[in-house]
């Protein structure tokens, strides 16, 4: 069988075989220029991984082949860190088009060390060679770019563009008056707002917001908007700005708020989503944080409409202020809707309580759902018999919500949680009741508590063990412990974690002894050890490896990593001798871990290693070590076949720069 | 942005390649682990790496992976979906086989999830006047066991009926409360079975099918199960038959025998006649 009649399955198959072989390169380059691009792509990978960086830069330059000069490109690209010598050694030759790709190859890598190479070519006669370094300082946002760029703006309109984007990239607040230049009388105010956008510095929130009253092209004013949402929400102290704003909006004659309501009541689905969206959320935050009355309503109802717009609860949150002398007259409004947002939004202080008191007899049940976490959110004492009577008599909801409420009160006043608990009693309400106790331990109920972890209802033995496990002493942890035997899985799993939560060394000591059982639990059991971090279990567990099936020795290995163990290296580096290919990955994974700089020798194996996840882990072990020796290990890792070894080494050849760097 | 690591998607899905040749690569990821998360949090595992041992060393993991594919894969489809396509088996396809030898003509639905498509295909057929058994016979398969017994069932919720009006509704289903039982004529013809295409067990009759429907299955495979899937297809054509694929799907670049031509005024392949 020729090569022209293999499927391109067995062509890959072909490529990866010999690229085992010596003469590997010729194989590798033959592939780059496959007709199927699914061989092609492997081919990509082997050359990113086996060839040098020279190599690649001469397909680049093959002018003639542009499959060969593409593909060669693509490899530079999957190089990563690897490559960026050779790529800054092309930034100091002539051909133009040979900069051009080693600029956009730069900046797809992201590499700031390249900063020092692009900048002389910012003034580069050849205005596409200009453009791309440009570019580039933006992407790779090259800080000592500011200055240069700033100067460009004078230039053509191009690079102007190019510069403005760039600037909006790097994100210095250096940029905010030249781009403010732009605004708004010129073809550019757009592009420049978008920037300062962007770069969302607090200096511009003060030319920004006079824009917004002041434009009234949407095509601007929309751009104008977004900012001004921007530089709001990541501003430190906006509240000069806003208050100014607000009066502004008074004296504005309505025209910005008509604006604003427009986007606020604007149907989804019209024109492009995304931006439909983009625009609503900035309304919304202007909106709240300057306090616009007549819009507030909208607002407000449309977070208790809209199950997707709970962000605008956060939005009233960071400005309360804003509503706190509106609130009275927003909880009258007659728009349900509306009330029911004042309610879930509001702040209210003790004095406020008796106006929520009344919307717990609201005809509508998200109004009293709101009511009962709005009490809640008071924390109150005095209102926790009216908390009890929703939880009581209320719509699940309400009884949610009223138990939530009643969990921020003291343990003092929740005694008469014992009705809720009684026989007879609907399971929902005992529930939402156990719920309350397993936040806020009650001493006078905890018989009761034991009690319901026996009962007959799956979900009421549930809940009860999630209070039991609040309750002190050794009754309940037995309560716990028996409940490890439950008929239902999901109870015998749940009370692991919670005697696992609950930790002690009486739990322990249980667990160990629960060792001995060979039944499904045991691989829960041996789980809970790791999680409850049991020193006294350690050398239990190394004894229990050997008779264990595979998805035991596995969990033993994750245990011992959380437990750590002095031997725990030793007892790894014997698990790297395994036939198994996932015990040995477990125990690399573990290395990796805890590797210290005597692991240097293993992990440097490890970066050899036929299995990439071995391979991955030999990267992430060498990332903690930050040598000069692991660099050159993590170089070869950045360009490993499997893009997920390569990106865990690019970043761990990062934190190490910025350690570098910070430490200088 | 998945809060699980990378490299633990990874192990997960390449397990689930090698198993079901379903392919979770690149942005995939994302998907994968939005699925499996309350599979995760079911079973009280912390990472995708704890499941990936779970199915690999767990006792019960035979079971873990038979409900595996239903989870990680989307069963959205519904009846008369892309429905141009069964105008073209109706008004070409089905004419020009029936010309052959005086025997049914055969159907496959590769894919069929919980039987929308092939039941749609038999109610656009027998609309066209096409009795099942003397004019036309279809196998349908799936490679999730439950959503082949819902096939079975032939009972649907609201989702399933979103491109029926009410006409439909009222000539091809009996409302049972909120949901809505196929009539019984147009459940005739079709033998459901559940196979997975890339099993080495599966073997579909060399040269069985007039016609084969596999659509929006593909997109979830790997390059090496593509071009397996599409090989086993290719065979189980008869000469002259037809592969309808789904709409965002197609064999460009592809080492095939099946030729892509227009029927219809739409792009279908076609097995090369004898």
């Amino acid at each position: 069988m020729t090569a022209s009649t293999l499927t391109p399955a067995q062509r890959v198959a072909a490529l990866e075989a010999a690229a085992r072989e010596p003469g590997a390169e010729a194989a590798i380059l033959a592939a780059l220029e496959d007709p199927a691009a699914s061989v092609r792509e492997r081919a990509i990978k082997r050359a990113a991984r086996y060839l040098e960086p020279s190599v690649l830069g001469a397909l680049v330059a093959d002018g003639a082949n542009a499959v060969r000069r593409n593909a060669g490109l693509s490899a530079l690209d999957r190089q990563g860190p690897y490559a960026v010598p050779h790529l800054v050694g092309m930034l100091g030759g002539q051909d133009p088009e040979l900069l051009l790709f080693a600029l956009q190859s730069l900046s797809r890598i992201g590499h700031a060390a390249a900063a020092p190479a692009i900048l002389p070519l910012l003034e580069h006669p050849d205005p596409n060679v200009a453009q791309a370094a440009i570019e580039a300082t933006g992407k790779l946002r090259i800080q000592e770019a500011v200055p240069p760029l700033c100067g460009l703006l004078q230039r053509d309109l191009w690079l102007q563009l190019a510069a403005i984007a760039a600037l909006g990239d790097i994100g210095h607040p250096d940029a905010v008056k030249p781009l403010m230049a732009f605004v708004p009388d010129s073809i550019l105010a757009e592009p420049a707002v978008q920037a300062l956008r962007r770069i969302a510095a607090p200096e511009s929130l003060e030319p920004l917001v006079p824009l917004l009253f002041s434009v009234r092209e949407r095509s601007l004013r929309d751009p104008v908007l977004l900012a001004v949402a921007v530089v709001i929400d990541l501003h430190p102290d906006p509240e000069p700005m806003l208050r100014r704003m607000e009066r502004d909006v008074v004296v504005d004659g309505g025209n910005l708020a008509t604006y604003l309501g427009q986007l606020l009541e604007a149907p989804p689905g019209e024109g492009d989503a995304d931006e439909s969206d983009s625009l609503l959320r900035a309304a919304a935050t202007v909106v709240a944080a300057a306090g616009i009355a007549e819009l507030q309503p909208v607002l407000l109802a449309r977070l208790a409409r809209d199950a997707a717009s709970q962000w605008i609860e956060g939005l009233f949150t960071r400005f309360p202020e804003r509503l706190t002398g509106r609130l009275a007259e927003l909880l009258r409004h007659p728009d349900q809707d509306v009330r029911c947002g004042a309610l879930r939004v509001g702040f209210f202080s003790p004095g406020d309580v008796s106006a929520v008191i009344g919307h717990l007899a609201d005809p509508h049940l998200p109004v009293r759902t709101a009511a009962c976490h709005a009490l809640g959110r008071v924390g109150l004492d005095a209102t926790a018999p009216l908390l009890l009577e929703r939880l009581r008599n209320g719509e699940p909801p309400e009884q949610a919500a009223a138990a939530h409420g009643l969990a921020g009160l003291s343990p003092e006043v929740l005694g008469e949680l014992d009705g809720c608990l009684e026989p007879g009693t609907a399971e929902a309400v005992v529930v939402e009741a156990l719920g309350v106790l397993a936040r806020t331990p009650v001493p006078g109920l905890e018989p009761r508590v034991l009690a319901l972890a026996e009962s007959r209802s799956p979900g009421i033995r549930l809940a009860a063990l999630r209070a039991a496990s609040r309750v002190p002493g050794s009754r309940a942890e037995v309560v716990l412990m028996r409940a490890l035997a439950d008929r239902h899985a999901p109870i015998q799993a749940e009370a692991l974690d919670l005697l696992v939560r609950r930790g002690g060394e009486k739990s322990v000591t249980t667990l160990v002894a629960m060792l001995g059982t060979a039944d499904s639990l045991r691989f829960h059991v041996i789980r809970a050890l790791g999680h409850c971090r049991a020193q006294s279990a350690a050398v239990r567990l190394r004894d229990l490896f050997s008779q264990c099936g595979p998805h035991e020795q596995l969990q033993i290995v994750s245990s011992l990593l959380r437990i750590a163990p002095a031997w725990l290296p030793q007892f790894l580096l014997l698990r790297l001798e395994s036939p198994d290919l996932d015990m040995r990955r477990a125990a690399a994974q573990g290395l990796a871990e805890g590797a210290g700089h005597e692991h240097l020798p293993v992990l440097r194996a490890l970066a050899e290693d036929a299995d990439w996840d071995i391979r991955h882990s030999a990267a992430r072990g060498l990332g903690r070590l930050r040598t000069a020796e692991t660099r050159d290990l993590l170089l070869t890792l950045a360009r490993d076949v499997e893009s997920v070894v390569a990106a865990t080494a690019r970043a761990a050849l990062e934190q190490s720069q910025a350690a570098v760097s910070s430490a200088a | 942005m998945s809060p699980f690591p990378a490299a633990d998607l990874k192990l997960l899905g390449d397990l689930i390649q090698e198993r079901f040749g379903l392919t979770f690569e690149g942005v995939r990821q994302e998907i994968l682990a939005a699925r499996l998360g309350p599979r995760l949090r079911e079973l009280h595992l912390d990472s995708p790496r704890a499941y990936y041992e779970y199915l690999r060393f767990h006792p019960q993991r035979d079971a873990e992976f038979a409900r595996l594919p239903a989870l990680v894969t989307n069963n959205e489809t519904y009846f008369f979906r892309e429905t141009r396509q069964f105008e073209i088996l109706v008004d070409h396809v089905v004419p020009e086989r029936r010309a052959g030898p005086g025997r049914p003509l055969r159907l496959l639905s590769a894919g069929c999830s919980s039987g929308e498509e092939p039941y749609s295909v038999a109610i656009a057929l027998q609309n066209a006047g096409h009795a099942p058994g003397r004019v036309w016979e279809m196998d349908a398969c799936d490679l999730n066991v439950e959503r082949i017994a819902r096939a079975k069932e032939g009972v649907y919720e609201e989702g399933s009926l979103r491109a029926c009006d009410a006409d439909a509704r009222r000539r091809y289903f009996s409302q049972e409360g909120a949901r809505f039982r196929l009539r019984d004529r147009y459940r005739a013809g079709i033998r459901f079975f559940q196979a997975n295409l890339l099993s080495p067990g599966f073997a579909v009759e060399r040269g069985a099918y007039d016609a084969v429907l596999c659509r929006n299955l593909l997109i979830y495979f790997c390059d090496a199960a593509f071009e397996q899937a599409i090989g086993l297809l290719g065979r189980a054509l008869l000469p002259g038959g037809y592969l309808f694929l789904g709409h965002s799907e197609s064999l460009f670049d592809r080492t095939t025998e099946l030729a892509p031509v227009v029927v219809g005024g739409s792009v279908v392949y076609r097995k090369p006649p004898a």
